[in-house]
């Protein structure tokens, strides 16, 4: 603890300026904590349904992102994650407008869409129909809250990094976390491939358009990728990777067995916490049983496994503020402590103007010290630097 | 197991959310519904709307209403008001307040349950129909904006649980304890003459124990929802029967010792007429926490930018 209220009393006035006097050593957060922080904070979104504390949310992620995070390609990505969040809100508003959920003399009609009458049998789905402004703003708030989550995961995205967050997968996971590094850098690959194509036609000056002109880019653009599949397989393969290991036969059944039970464990735990009828015995006692049995399928199957990381990534007092203030985020507003429950969820049939709740603003804006508590990302412009980073870390 | 009550939280979802063209066809018109008090509901015209507080130690309120209605718009007039949930809108009842009980304070409270997602099978309002001279409830199979009562009917909300064989989180009282007894209507006060008049209206029910006023009590013997509440529910159709002329002097919101009094066997709570009031106070709230959300945001999104300014020109 002493360590994290270090770091908050070093970090207040730098914090917003990087590398200003030379006091914080840019570097880059651990990319677990940023996981944590942001997990932690779409659990705290999940709790509420007050579009004010939602947009409060968008904020603190907003400024957040901004002022931490790095000119890596991953890291350009928070505005598509913005665009998936305002498609889901509107997903949702047309469905409410389309499939409507029924007016009432007490609601505020908006508009009329044309009514598709359906048969008896079929009574319970109503197509079209007259839409309401309080079905238009449940529906938006509904969805805002869904939005809030993605935006989270979106910021985890941008804000770590994903290759050095593979890092920490257990060992019996190696060969997953290579592979999906491998998918990952493929896209950037793909999209300079075509670049790459496009320029030496225009350079030839290849004039044909449409579907021939796509077959010309096709074809060198997939043999391209063919070539640099083959030669990052050789690459790896002489560095060892994709070797059976010393495993034995019955160790490597044991394994899975503990890894089949253990995921058997966490899907019936899972539905018995979502389930309110479920026996009892179902619920958290199968996810704490499933969760033990993951957990020794894992060591069991990552003990014959040596690996040895280059430049590990280190956990200092930043990285617990970080982790910490999200947590203590999610914390609060599960707590209760100090405000209404109901002040999470304002009513909207009848319509009425949604209250701030000041604890779990407060909260929210606790999660928004990251932004300060977190070191400043490490220089970017040099070109060198980046290029290097991401071949190193593949 | 899972598989059932699955479908059975898919039923329930699917009838609770009654979206018909019933329910506009009512709502454009809302002329035709109309709370009413509970002297003018009779045997052959009206529904009555019985909703049981007793999960939260309140009595079951019964209301009377016109009948070209629907279930929902019984469930909204009077003083009656209803909460949907966030998730299926306003079709799925959540919560059920009547201005003239704690003061239109809607049950569950959000403590109890926040309306955001639909309510688990294990704690949520269960639709119960009595169609007229049944003494039987059934389990409605639609939604209350699409079911549409049939004159002289009963409909009970009641809290709880059900599973999917129906053996659990039946109703505990009688579609008689609730029903109308008139038949004709007795004015908007007490009138306290209608019983008198009971007895001929149901077809083909013989009112054999009974001496005064019998359909009550030996509607309640024959169909008994357990052998042993019909057991001890012999015993006072005597005792009914003297007090029938009672329920009617009480038509207003006073708690009635109606019919609701014999069944010994459950711990069946008071039964009270619900007279039309006037809707809870409705407070929309201030807009000034919008506004200071807004200024936070505006505040938060300019040391946004003034830390990326200033971040750009170090570089």
């Amino acid at each position: 603890m002493p360590r994290t209220s270090a770091a908050t009393a070093r970090s207040s006035a730098p914090g917003l300026a990087p590398d200003a006097g030379g006091r914080r050593l840019p570097r880059t957060l651990h990319p677990v904590a940023w996981w944590i922080w942001a997990l932690a904070l779409a659990t705290a979104v999940s709790r509420t349904n007050n579009p004010l504390l939602l947009f409060l949310v968008l904020a603190v992620l907003g400024y957040v992102i901004t002022v931490r995070r790095t000119e890596a390609p991953w890291a350009r990505g928070f505005k598509y994650y913005l665009y998936l969040a305002l498609t889901v809100v509107a997903i949702r508003v047309v469905f409410r407008a389309v499939f409507a959920t029924g007016i009432t003399p007490h609601d505020h009609f908006i508009f009329s869409l044309p009514h598709l009458p359906t048969p008896d049998w079929y009574a319970g789905i109503k197509i079209g129909g007259p839409v309401s402004l309080e079905a238009l703003l449940s529906a938006a708030t509904d969805g805002l809250r869904l939005a809030c989550m993605l935006c989270c995961i979106g910021a985890a995205n941008t804000l770590a990094n994903p290759k050095r967050a593979l890092r920490v997968l257990p060992g019996a996971l190696y060969e997953l976390g290579v592979a999906v590094t491998v998918s990952i850098s493929v896209a950037p690959q793909l999209v300079q491939s075509v670049q790459r194509v496009h320029r030496a036609r225009r350079l030839r000056a290849g004039r044909s358009q449409g579907l021939r002109a796509l077959r010309g880019i096709i074809v060198p653009v997939l043999e391209d990728a063919l070539e640099r599949s083959l030669r990052l397989a050789a690459a790896m393969d002489s560095r060892g990777y994709g070797r059976a290991g010393t495993a034995t036969r019955r160790s490597r059944r044991a394994t899975g067995a503990l890894m089949l039970l253990g995921m058997c464990g966490l899907c019936a735990g899972a539905y018995g916490l979502l389930d309110a009828t479920a026996p009892a015995l179902l619920g958290f006692p199968a996810l704490v049983l499933g969760g033990l049995l993951c957990v020794a399928g894992l060591r069991l199957g990552g003990r014959r496994i040596t690996r040895t990381t280059y430049r590990p990534d280190p956990w200092r007092a930043a990285e617990w503020a970080v982790a910490g203030c999200g947590v203590l985020s999610a914390v609060l507003l599960f707590s209760n402590a100090g405000f209404n429950a109901a002040e999470l969820n304002p009513s909207i049939y009848p319509l009425s103007w949604p209250t701030l709740p000041l604890v779990p603003a407060a909260a929210i804006l606790l999660a928004g010290t990251a932004g300060f508590l977190a070191p400043p990302p490490s220089a970017p412009v040099r070109p060198s630097v980046p290029a290097q980073r991401t071949e190193e870390s593949t | 197991m899972t598989a059932r009550q699955g479908a059975r939280g898919l039923a329930r979802t699917t009838t609770a959310l009654g979206l018909t063209v019933a329910a506009f066809a009512a709502t454009t018109a809302p002329a035709a519904a109309a709370p009413q008090p509970m002297g003018q509901c009779t045997t052959s015209s009206g529904a009555v709307l019985a909703v049981d507080f007793s999960h939260w130690g309140g009595p079951i309120y019964r209301s009377c209403g016109t009948t070209p209605t629907t279930g929902y718009e019984l469930l909204n007039q009077g003083g009656w008001r209803t909460t949907g949930t966030g998730h299926d809108g306003p079709a799925f009842i959540c919560r059920i307040g009547y201005s003239g009980h704690q003061g239109g304070k809607q049950y569950p409270t959000p403590q109890q349950d926040d309306c955001v997602l639909t309510p688990p099978a294990s704690a949520y309002w269960s639709y119960w129909h009595a169609d007229p001279g049944q003494n039987t409830w059934t389990y409605s199979q639609l939604g209350a904006m699409l079911y549409k009562p049939r004159p002289g009917s009963v409909d009970l909300w009641i809290f709880g649980g059900t599973n999917i064989e129906g053996t659990q989180g039946r109703p505990t009282v009688t579609p008689d304890q609730l029903r109308a007894k008139n038949t004709r209507p007795t004015g908007g006060g007490p009138v306290p003459r209608d019983t008198r008049t009971a007895a001929p209206l149901p077809p083909g029910v013989d009112t054999g124990p009974a001496p005064g006023n019998p359909p009550p009590a030996d509607r309640a013997t024959p169909p008994p929802p357990s052998p042993s509440r019909s057991v001890t529910a012999s015993p006072t159709p005597s005792k009914i029967v003297s007090p029938t002329p009672t329920p009617t002097p009480t038509p207003s919101a006073t708690p009635s010792a109606t019919t609701g009094s014999p069944a010994v066997a459950a711990p069946s709570p008071k039964v009270v007429d619900a007279a039309p009031a006037a809707d809870a106070a409705h407070d929309a709230g201030s807009w000034v926490p919008a506004v200071i959300t807004g200024a936070l945001g505006l505040l938060i999104g300019a040391a946004a930018v003034f830390a990326a300014k200033r971040r750009r020109r170090t570089e």
